[in-house]
């Protein structure tokens, strides 16, 4: 598999910061993948959205040592705007991702395109594209302020789908969503994954994370304790120490059964009927 | 004066506009130019006619004219004013500055500069929504509601400026800035008729400035 992002050794310092929050990460994530990254706050979780995206070091200034390719271009090479047909990133808060300058939802899902240059009819065609993948099209004419904060936050990744991108990035994409929100965002997730996009998820979610990414990565204090399926690395007690368990995992530990815990319903109760 | 004044409102009720002026015409419009009566018939400088005969407060027809002569451009301004801003899309608006020529990242600006408002009530509800769960009284009484707006303004101006961080990176992330890729969104209709009145209107500018000077009604 050819590699989407590719870090050695690297080093990330923000600007007046005292402490690097990446130092010294190694890894290489291969097209197709779906990377689910945890870790405690402060890991350096968004900041490896940031540095793969390019707005660290673009945006936030700073000081970055290493090797960071993304589609084998060096990351220092290429500006933000450029990168944004390939690689797209979602922020946690679906209200700031607006452009503020659209009043309908169709044409903020456009502005992405717009700005590439694209012909009228092609961002037409992917508008459309973009709504259907996150199940938006019925709201297509309603004014972006009156959707809820799940289809806003819909709405902002289809704002980077209309794009287009190989890999999309997700920093923490449920956190202010209520639970049909996750949900549903999630669902629109696994579709992707399954046509062929690469997914790197910060989550929270543990439970989520288990059960949909076949790879995690555990980050703490800006390095990576952990990497493996999720049963191998919820099994780690430094993760566990860290970040802590998936529900299913702290109930198979305190029922006594050993390591790896089951991190899913399914497993669980397959784990629960051996024992 | 009044001939524009007529004109502008018979555009108003085409745009279907009439109704919202007629509102502030009555509150702001009506006291204004009663104000503007009493006060320019009473004591003008130029008063020298006599019209209403009252004493010491009679009225004079100098003053009363000029009082009129304010208030129909006031009322000129007011609703052309009323009529472009409730006629004309924002979008469109930047739309056709950038087709002219206007640089698209400004166009942004425009745009995103007319939604400012609704997008910041929309914040400031949130914040009355938690500020009210932990116990601050928002509504009521006129005092009341005065001493809930200043505990409102910090969060407002601090999440208005971390909300702009988060939004200068979304709109790098979109490809905002990319120069010279930019194409027209639409067409906006251009008749020829709309073509010939905006060069008319053009045209009447300096003509209006010329007659001023050379001192036509």
């Amino acid at each position: 598999m050819r590699p989407v992002l590719a870090l050695r050794d690297v080093r990330y310092r923000y600007a007046d910061a005292e402490r690097e929050a990446i130092a010294g990460v190694s890894l290489t994530v291969s097209a197709g993948e779906w990377v689910g990254v945890i870790g405690p706050t402060n890991a350096g979780k968004s900041t490896l959205c940031y540095l793969a995206m390019g707005l660290a070091p673009h945006f936030f200034g700073g000081r970055l040592r290493g090797e960071l390719t993304v589609f084998g271009v060096d990351t220092r090479r290429q500006k933000v705007a450029e990168r944004s047909t390939r690689v797209g990133l979602l922020f946690q808060n679906p209200f700031t991702q607006l452009s503020g300058a659209r009043e309908r939802v169709s044409e903020e899902v456009a502005f992405g395109p717009e700005w590439h240059g694209l012909p009228a009819d092609e961002v037409a065609v992917r508008v459309s594209e973009a709504l259907r993948l996150v199940d938006l099209e019925a709201l297509a004419e309603r004014h972006p302020l009156d959707l809820s904060g799940g289809q806003l936050q819909r709405l902002a990744l289809a704002s980077l789908l209309v794009m287009r991108p190989e890999l999309l990035l997700l920093d923490e994409p449920t956190s202010q969503l209520d639970p049909a929100g996750t949900n549903a965002l999630l669902q629109v997730l696994a579709g992707l994954h399954r046509s062929g996009t690469t997914i790197v998820m910060v989550e929270q979610k543990l439970e989520a994370v288990a059960a949909l990414c076949p790879r995690v990565v555990a980050l703490a204090d800006g390095r990576v304790i952990a990497d493996g399926p999720p049963e191998a690395v919820f099994a780690d007690p430094a993760v566990e120490e860290s970040t802590g368990l998936p529900a299913y995992a702290r109930l198979a530990k305190a029922a006594g059964l050993p390591p790896p815990w089951p991190v899913t319903v399914e497993a669980a109760e397959k784990a629960f009927h051996r024992a | 004066m009044v001939g524009i004044g007529l004109l502008v409102i018979c555009l108003q009720l085409i745009a279907g506009v009439f109704r919202r002026f007629l509102v502030v015409a009555i509150t702001l419009l009506a006291p204004i130019t009663v104000l503007l009566l009493i006060v320019q018939g009473l004591v003008n400088p130029a008063n020298r006619t006599v019209v209403v005969p009252a004493g010491g407060f009679s009225l004079y027809r100098e003053g009363l004219l000029i009082a009129l002569l304010t208030a129909a451009r006031l009322v000129d301004l007011i609703a052309a004013t009323f009529l472009f801003s409730f006629a004309t899309r924002p979008q469109d608006l930047a739309e056709a500055l950038i087709q002219k020529g206007l640089s698209p990242r400004i166009g942004y600006v425009v745009q995103s500069a007319l939604q400012i408002i609704p997008q910041t009530l929309e914040m400031v509800s949130r914040i009355q929504d938690a500020q009210r769960a932990r116990g601050l009284e928002t509504e009521g009484r006129l005092l009341t509601r005065a001493r809930a707006f200043i505990p409102l303004l910090l969060p407002v101006v601090l999440s208005s400026l971390v909300a702009t961080q988060e939004r200068a990176m979304a709109l790098d992330v979109r490809g905002f800035g990319l120069p010279g890729a930019r194409r027209q969104r639409y067409v906006l209709p251009d008749s020829v008729g709309q073509r010939v009145l905006r060069w008319a209107l053009v045209a009447l500018v300096p003509a209006a400035v010329v007659s001023r000077i050379l001192g036509w009604r």
